[in-house]
This record gives C-alpha cells, sequence and structure tokens, in this order.
C-alpha cells in the first residue's frame, strides 16, 4: 500500500520494524491522517510521519497502519 | 488548599505557586520544585514511567535540609503530605495515564497543538495575532519553536491536517499567519528572546546547525547552559539554508532568527567538521558533558544508471542547491531533466529554471497522484513551465565526450507485485524513449552521512541508516549523546527536527541533572487560556480564508524573489479569528447529548465534533430552536458554551461564536427575571397541569401559584371575594 499525504489511517497493529518502541503500543486503535508519506520517494520499508487523534505526531513503520479510505 | 480537585492537580497548583514570584525564598527551593514539577506534570499528562514516584520522594527529601528556610521545608511536608495521603491516586494516574476526575486534561492540548511536533499552543497565538498582539504571539510560538518564521514559511503544517474547522470548511492558514506574526514583530523590533536563567557553568557540544541543533541550542541555552555548535558548512541553518530555495524561504529570514538564538550566548563554529576539523577527545577535554548530534542527512542517493558518472553535468540535487545557495549561479543546462517526484525535485527543477534553462523537466517513475512532493509546490512548478513525464524510468545518460545529449528512459506502467497490493512502476516492452537533455539532476532521496561519527563508539545506527534513539528523550546507547532531526529521522520535516531538537534539550537537562527520563514523548503544555473573542454566528460560519498573493510569473521564472507574498493584515486578523478555538471546546459532545436527549431541544448541530464520523455543522441554526435554558453550558466541564446576560438579553456563546441571543422578559406583578419567550414558553408548556399559564399577563412561577392558591381559595370560600 502507498500512503499518500492526507490518508486517514488506523494503527491497527503492532510493527515487528525495529523502530517500534514500547510506548506506541498506546497507539494501537488511534486514527489519524498521513503528514508526510516518505522519507525516501515511495519505498514501502521508509518511516511515515502520522498525526494520530490525541496522541501527537510520529513517523511510524508503514506495517502497524492501515487506510480508512478518507483523505483530506 | 481545593480538596475537591484531583491530588496530581492539586500538587502541580501548589508547585507552581512555590516557583512563582510570591514561592519560596532560596534558589535551592525553587530548583527541587521545578524539577517536581516537571515529573508530577508527566504524570498528569500519563507519560510518567515507574522511575518517577522515587525520584519525587529522593527530591522531596532535599526540602528537609536543616539549612533551608523554613517556608521551604514546610513546603517539603505539604508535598509530602500530598504524596502520602493520596499514593494510590498518583500511582494509578502513572499506570492507567488517566484521570478519574479530569481535572489533569482543564489545560488539554488541541488537536493542532498535539498534531504540531513542536507542540506549539497554536490557539492561544492564533488568538493574540486575532486582536493584533504579534511580539506576543511570537513569545507564545518561541516557548516550543525557536525558528517561527522559518516554519511560517516552509513548514509542512501537520496541524492543519488535523485543524477541527477543516470538518466544516477549510482549515485554518496556521502555517501563514505565524509568518506573518513574526515578520511584523521583527520589522517592530519586538521579536525578543526570553531571559535565560542564569548559567549553570556546564557545557553541551550541539553537532550540526540545521534546525534540530539550533533548537536543541537555544532551549539549552535558555536552562543556563554554555553551548557550542560545531558547523561543518559556512552558513547556518542546514538544509534550511543549503536545501531549501532563496524563493521559498529568503536567506535573511534564517539569518535573522539564527542571530536571535546566537544573542542568548550561543556559540557557532563553522568551517569545522567533527572528526576533520576538532576530535570529541578535544571537547571532551574542554569540558563538554553531553552531546546533540544533530547533522542530518545530506548524502544523496545516485540513480545507479549508465552513464551516471561519466559526465560533469550529471548531478545530485542536493549539492545543486547546495552550490546554488552558496552562490554558484551558473545555468545547469538549457534543457534540464530532474529525476525524482518529491519537494527537493520540484526544488532542483524550479531553481533550474530561475537559473535560466530553456526546458525542465520531471522524470517521475509513478504518477502525478503517487508523487510524495506537496500538492501547492507541484501547483507552483508548472505555472512557472515546468514540464512532467510520468510513469518514466531512467535507463541512461547518453552524450559524447562531455555533453550530454539525452536522458534515455522506459516507459512503465503501475503494477501489483505478487502477494502485494502495494502497485510498483514496471517498465513497458517497447517503451524506450529518450528526453532532450544537455543536464541530469537526481533528486530520489538522501541519506545521513555518518562520517567523522565513528567518535561516538556507544551509539548504535538504524538499518536505514539513522542513529538509534528512544524518541521519548532522544538519547542514543552512549549515556550524555543525544540525537536530533534527520541524523535520527532520515530526510523529514524541519517542524519534525524542530521538535526532536527540543526534546533532546530537556533530555540533555534532566541527563545533567539526573532525574528521570519520560516513558513516552510528553504530551504539549498549555500555559494559559487567551479570552475568546466574540462574533456572531453568521460571522464565523461566513468567514473565508484568504488567497495568497503570489508573484507574478514572469519574476518567478527568471529571480529567486519570495513566490509567495503573504497575506494583507485584515486578511490576518479575519484568518486567526475563524479559530474554533479547540484548546477550549474538547468536543466531549455531552452538550449536543443533554440538549437533544434530555431537554428534547435539539437546537445543536454540531456535526464536527466527531473525529471519525463528522457531519453538518451551522452555528447559525442553533438560534431556530435554541430557548437559552442554558442546560449545555451547565453541563459544559471546560466552559466552552456559557450563558451570559448582555443588554437586557440572554445569550448562548460557543467559545465565543453568539449561537443564540434572545430577550430577556420579567414577571408583571413581582419583576422577577423569566428568560427569554421562547423560555418561558417552553417552561409553561412543562408545568402547565401544576401551575397554568395566564394568557393575559406575564407572571413569573411564584406570583401563578400565588395568583392560583388565591383563586382556588376564593372558589372554595375559604376567602371571601372581592
Amino acid at each position: 500500500m502507498t500512503f499518500q499525504r492526507g490518508d486517514k489511517i488506523e494503527i491497527f497493529q503492532a510493527s515487528t520494524d525495529d523502530a517500534w518502541e514500547d510506548y506506541m503500543n498506546d497507539f494501537i486503535g488511534c486514527h489519524g491522517f498521513i503528514v508526510d508519506p516518505d522519507t525516501s520517494v515511495n519505498d514501502p520499508d521508509a518511516l511515515v510521519e502520522v498525526s494520530l487523534e490525541g496522541k501527537g505526531t510520529h513517523r511510524l513503520p508503514q506495517d502497524c497502519m492501515r487506510r480508512l479510505g478518507e483523505q483530506v | 488548599m481545593d480538596k475537591k480537585i484531583c491530588p496530581v492537580r492539586q500538587t502541580i497548583l501548589f508547585l507552581t505557586t512555590l516557583i512563582g514570584p510570591k514561592g519560596l525564598p532560596d534558589p535551592k527551593g525553587q530548583r527541587i520544585s521545578e524539577q517536581i514539577l516537571v515529573l508530577v506534570e508527566e504524570i498528569a499528562e500519563g507519560t510518567a514511567g515507574e522511575a518517577h514516584l522515587p525520584a519525587i520522594e529522593d527530591l522531596v527529601k532535599e526540602y528537609n535540609d536543616a539549612r533551608n528556610p523554613e517556608q521551604t521545608r514546610m513546603a517539603g511536608m505539604t508535598i509530602q503530605g500530598l504524596l502520602d495521603d493520596h499514593l494510590e491516586i498518583f500511582i494509578n494516574h502513572i499506570q492507567t495515564r488517566n484521570c478519574p476526575t479530569h481535572d489533569c486534561g482543564k489545560l488539554a492540548p488541541s488537536p493542532c497543538q498535539m498534531a504540531c511536533p513542536a507542540g506549539i499552543d497554536i490557539p492561544t497565538y492564533l488568538a493574540l495575532i486575532a486582536q493584533g498582539k504579534d511580539a506576543e504571539a511570537i513569545e507564545v510560538i518561541r516557548r516550543d519553536n525557536p525558528l517561527p518564521w522559518v516554519c511560517g514559511l516552509i513548514c509542512t503544517r501537520p496541524c492543519e491536517m488535523m485543524c477541527v474547522r477543516a470538518r466544516i470548511d477549510k482549515a485554518i492558514s496556521i502555517k501563514f499567519l505565524k509568518a506573518f506574526a513574526a515578520e511584523r514583530a521583527m520589522s517592530g523590533r519586538a521579536y525578543t528572546n526570553p531571559t535565560p536563567r542564569p548559567a549553570n557553568g556546564k557545557k553541551v557540544c550541539v553537532v550540526g546547525a540545521g534546525p534540530g541543533g539550533l533548537s536543541c541550542a537555544y532551549y539549552l541555552a535558555l536552562m543556563g547552559y554554555g553551548v557550542r555548535i560545531i558547523e561543518a558548512l559556512p552558513v547556518p541553518g542546514g538544509m534550511l539554508m543549503v536545501g531549501i530555495p532563496r524563493y521559498r524561504l529568503p536567506g535573511e529570514v534564517i539569518n535573522r532568527e539564527v542571530a536571535m538564538i546566537e544573542a542568548l550566548g550561543v556559540k557557532i563554529q563553522y568551517n569545522t567538521r567533527l572528526g576533520r576539523d576538532v576530535t570529541k577527545e578535544e571537547l571532551d577535554r574542554e569540558g563538554f558533558e553531553a552531546y546533540c548530534i544533530a547533522i542530518g542527512a545530506h548524502k544523496a542517493w545516485t540513480l545507479g544508471i549508465e552513464g551516471e558518472k561519466d559526465f560533469s553535468n550529471v548531478f545530485e540535487a542536493v549539492r545543486f542547491l547546495r552550490d546554488v545557495a552558496l552562490g554558484d549561479h551558473r545555468c545547469p543546462g538549457k534543457n534540464v531533466v530532474v529525476v525524482g517526484g518529491g519537494n527537493v525535485a520540484i526544488d532542483a527543477a524550479r531553481t533550474s529554471l530561475r537559473l535560466g534553462a530553456e526546458r525542465v523537466i520531471i522524470a517521475y517513475r509513478r504518477t502525478r497522484d503517487q508523487m510524495p512532493a506537496d500538492v501547492e509546490e507541484v501547483e507552483q512548478a508548472e505555472e512557472e513551465g515546468i514540464e512532467f513525464s510520468f510513469l518514466t524510468i531512467p535507463a541512461a545518460v547518453k552524450g559524447e565526450g562531455q555533453n550530454i545529449h539525452a536522458l534515455s528512459c522506459i516507459k512503465a506502467e503501475l503494477k501489483a507485485k505478487q502477494g502485494s497490493d502495494r502497485l510498483a512502476p514496471v517498465p513497458i516492452e517497447g517503451g524506450e524513449f529518450e528526453i532532450r537533455a544537455d543536464a541530469v539532476i537526481s533528486a530520489i532521496g538522501q541519506y545521513v552521512d555518518n562520517e567523522g561519527m565513528d567518535a561516538f563508539t556507544g551509539i548504535n545506527w538504524s538499518r536505514r541508516g539513522t542513529i538509534d534513539v528512544n524518541h521519548a528523550h532522544m538519547e542514543t546507547a552512549q549515556p550524555g549523546v543525544f540525537a536530533a532531526g534527520d541524523a535520527v529521522s532520515g530526510p523529514a520535516t524541519v517542524i519534525e527536527a524542530i521538535g526532536g531538537g527540543k526534546r533532546a534539550a530537556d533530555a540533555i537537562d534532566r541527563y545533567l541533572r539526573k532525574i528521570p527520563q519520560p516513558r513516552a514523548p510528553r504530551t504539549p503544555v498549555r500555559h494559559k487560556t487567551e479570552p475568546v473573542l466574540e462574533m456572531t454566528a453568521h460571522r464565523k460560519m461566513t468567514l473565508e480564508p484568504p488567497k495568497m498573493p503570489m508573484l507574478n510569473l514572469y519574476r518567478r521564472r527568471t529571480t529567486f524573489q519570495q513566490v509567495e507574498l503573504g497575506y494583507e493584515e485584515a486578511d490576518v486578523r479575519q484568518e486567526a479569528a475563524r479559530c474554533l478555538r479547540c484548546d477550549i471546546c474538547r468536543r466531549c459532545g455531552k452538550c449536543v447529548d443533554i440538549c437533544r436527549d434530555k431537554m428534547g431541544i435539539n437546537a445543536l448541530k454540531l456535526g464536527y465534533l466527531d473525529f471519525d464520523e463528522s457531519g453538518p455543522t451551522d452555528f447559525r441554526v442553533t438560534a431556530e430552536n435554541c430557548i437559552t435554558c442554558g442546560a449545555c453550558a451547565a453541563n459544559c466541564e471546560n466552559n466552552a458554551l456559557k450563558i451570559d446576560e448582555k443588554d437586557g438579553r440572554r445569550r448562548l456563546l460557543l467559545c465565543g461564536t453568539i449561537l443564540n441571543s434572545q430577550a430577556i422578559r420579567y414577571c408583571e406583578s413581582c419583576g422577577a427575571k423569566l428568560g427569554s419567550e421562547e423560555y418561558t414558553r417552553f417552561i409553561a408548556g412543562k408545568t402547565r397541569n401544576m401551575t397554568p399559564a395566564t394568557k393575559t399577563r406575564l407572571l413569573c412561577n411564584n406570583c401563578l401559584r400565588r395568583n392560583a392558591a388565591v383563586s382556588n381559595a376564593a372558589n372554595s370560600g375559604a376567602l371571601p371575594m372581592v
């Protein structure tokens, strides 16, 4: 899945990536928007910046999130 | 002290008085109180770890030193008492990350503030800008971001993405309002630094003068540390100065804001690369006790295609942009092809055009809608005449001698790979074609240049080639070594670097003062709530965001003058007033529930309250059914909804927006206040079986009851008929 800026997403699972830290478990179930889609161009392995409702903006691995269909 | 409020909140309020002007008389007592306050605030926010309570108890013991003034020792006893009496509640806050009374959330951050990686208190500064208080707005911004002018011009604005106003119509133009306020404050010489704490004699070295490093240095300097920044370039700003072109971010803006940071005593040592011009051992010997690595991501990935290394006119975009920023204004070629789809590719293309290129084409291997570049940047590039070749995979650079003739490409189509729903560009057989070119610029991403970093033997590098840190406090695996910015995230956003730098500064301070680090990144802090601005529901609904005036196209194609010219003052004030003040209304929806379900009125059409399922909103509709009963306001925990009386009218206001205003009526018999006609009619309808309404006179319930009693008594013969 390629995430675009403005995609509405859900953090639906913990990531298996090294970049996943313990406190990020608090984000599971949160909804938010993709703010900065890629650190390098369209790399599925790149960390993407997401703004999560009530949890702030964080850079997370892509395997923890899924698109919810809307875009702002 | 008020016993009704949450003890954690109570402790915060008490500590705040201890460090205030009428607080403890001794610096030691103040210092202990400040340290405890940081830890208790984290308990309130839900970001505290297991080490927090033991650390607080250790600090409380310091109050009891017999040499301390009595007031300080008494303060220690009060805090110890709060801890002893309410230990379970403190532990509950840490474990559940929740305050059962909601007292700890009274100053809860708005969604825009939460979304900002630096945690800027956006509603507060927008309220100040709306009132024309630009310098005060800058003061609020710089509590969390030392570069408001820079960010006002180039931030990727996650705040606007989460702006609640966007659920009604369009997000507030937060970014441009910040730039306006910074420009006005700087121009009026009202852009000032806060007073730093007295020097504490400790020294910290920051490696890199980019946004992350500058942010870290600024906050450390304010905390009283001696800070030196080691910078490899001859200019400050890192990628701000050498990566972002001047037509987006004038150099003067960077220089002025960096000068403000230097005015706090931060020393920047230019043309100095760690490991080459200075060694860590030398810095250790000079007495630096902690380091923050903020070296950015300045190395570019190469295309890896035939001919790439054979011609001098094949550039990496980051090198090209750096050379231009440092004064090399030679045109790269008549026909320039830029390979890539991100903002760096757009910057390289627009820069080539301004240097005199006749034709500039951006070759991107995917489709337009998959470009990571900002939509506005892409649109502006197109307006200036930049062409795009989508679904184009570069294959080889063709030419003779030192002259490039063309970039050989293959047309691609997007196909899903087996086991993945992600579409990848796949070359189409027979799709070879050439784009005429005499210069090729690659802009396909950057990575961290770790040269010289081997001096930090204890740090770990991630598999992505970035410095591995705990993002809650930016500390590496090597004690005393912290990192921030692109060096940690890979090439990312300026505001993310600024937020990381601020977190690193906070963590360095805690490291040097030996207080525990937070478990999770701290929740942004709000210091106060600005009063709301009153306006009618009609005005609140019909205000429209202004359109950005742009430099004319001829100049955009030929000069590096700033393209976005900034809003007019009247537009800025009006746009700031469009803010919904989500720092006050927390969108809990109780008001809607009570009005609809308990009162049966359903006057509030506030569809924007829900994040996931927003519905239509119209503040003007409230007046159609609202009876100004005040049930919504009485149940609003944060006083976002208020009922007041002004000029003989009862009004319902939501964060300053007048949702309804009805004339107050009075009892014709005793003069008691009755509320509005609609309210009286509603109450009369509910109570008509008990106190029959009179159709001829407007009476309060007491007078109605008295009249009814007199009438009943007379009818029964108990009283003589008059």
